[in-house]
């Protein structure tokens, strides 16, 4: 009787082992379903970065600031608050990255500069600079002529949109622009 | 009895003062026409233009600069005003135009420069494109080919380069004399 009790307890303990292991299974596998879904790239979800627009996207002021959005199958420069302009993804036929060093502080700068005693305003610009990345696109409009836009973002966020953009299935060009080889000598003659 | 007489001979002055006069408006009225048409051949011909991707030779011109120069050449072409209409390179519309010159730009010299270099030195980092315009009619013919360079070298971006060489070519264009001239007429196309 009390051999039977044992048995019967064993099968029971080893019944409970199997139902935790299981569901402890099927709680891994829908966690790990969920994590993936939620870290995948969605084809659809809007994509926005800050970018400065230098030239050439239609109806969009040179050197103004804005957001850069790529969403459903377009992209679109917006300045704050004020309406977009945007691009066709199916008319963008290349993307290219490229680096930039510049000076900052714009013009009280240069002003600044040029005020400081001695020339000692030439050492403030050798520190007064700033990387950036440069995206390039090259699109055609509906008459088929060939248009070239020119956004200027921080360091390594053009990357995420030329992947963004290339997910999307545009030809992206050999990677690196032949810019990023000129700013590599800029700062090793910077470095001198 | 001499009014009768002298009545043939006040006929005869009038009658020679009409056909002169006639005369002299009608050669009047065939040398306008000729200066017209001579007008409509050569200057009056309103020209348009279709601007090339810009080619960048043998030297490894980033993406950026092609573009920005590209974009600067439309728009200060647009500024000139000296065509009908500027067209982007591929633009299906060039088809349909008669007078239509074809602009090609080929990058000869690059210098890379540094705008941190410009800041601290003032004399070295400068920023140079030199390049090859040419204008072509569509049969080929070659009818202004120059050297232009566009260059920073003291304030501003490496790419405010492209902007000036943009507007230097522009103006290369504008005050060449190639617009109707007897040149450029020789090769106005037929219709």
């Amino acid at each position: 009787m009390s051999r039977l009790f044992v048995l019967k307890n064993h099968k029971r303990g080893c019944f409970g082992r199997h139902a935790v292991l299981s569901l402890w299974a099927l709680l891994l596998c829908s966690s790990v379903g969920a994590w993936a879904q939620s870290t995948a790239p969605s084809a659809n979800a809007p994509f926005t970065i800050g970018a400065t627009h230098l030239l050439g996207f239609p109806n969009t002021k040179n050197n103004c600031n804005g957001s850069l959005t790529i969403k459903d199958d377009a992209l679109r420069f917006a300045q704050d608050a004020k309406p977009g302009a945007e691009v066709k993804i199916a008319s963008v036929q290349g993307v290219f990255l490229g680096s930039e060093s510049k000076q900052v502080g714009g013009t009280p700068a240069k002003l600044g500069k040029a005020a400081a005693p001695f020339g000692s305003g030439r050492v403030i610009s050798l520190f007064a600079h700033a990387k950036y990345d440069t995206l390039t696109l090259e699109y055609v409009d509906s008459n088929g002529g060939v248009h070239g836009a020119l956004f200027q973002l921080k360091k390594g966020q053009a990357e995420l949109v030329r992947n963004e953009v290339v997910a999307r299935g545009v030809y992206s060009g050999s990677g690196e622009d032949q810019a990023t080889k000129q700013s590599t000598s800029e700062v090793t003659h910077d470095d001198k | 009895m001499t009014t009768s007489k002298s009545n043939p001979w006040i006929f005869c002055v009038a009658a020679t003062v009409t056909i002169a006069v006639a005369l002299s408006g009608r050669l009047a009225g065939q040398t306008a026409a000729v200066k017209s048409s001579g007008e409509s051949s050569g200057s009056g011909t309103q020209w348009s233009v279709q601007v090339e991707w810009i080619d960048p030779g043998d030297l490894d011109l980033a993406h950026s600069f092609q573009v920005a120069i590209y974009e600067n050449l439309l728009e200060e072409l647009n500024k000139t005003k000296r065509f009908k209409q500027v067209l982007r390179a591929g633009d299906s519309k060039a088809s349909e135009l008669p007078d239509l010159l074809i602009l090609k730009t080929t990058v000869v010299k690059y210098t890379p420069g540094s705008e941190t270099q410009r800041a601290v030195t003032t004399v070295s980092g400068a920023t140079k494109l030199t390049v090859q315009s040419q204008l072509i009619t569509r049969d080929g013919k070659i009818v202004l080919d120059r050297t232009v360079q566009g260059n920073v070298l003291f304030f501003g971006s490496n790419l405010r380069a492209t902007h000036n060489l943009a507007r230097n070519i522009a103006k290369v264009i504008k005050q060449s004399e190639w617009l109707g001239s007897e040149r450029l007429a020789r090769y106005s196309p037929v219709i």
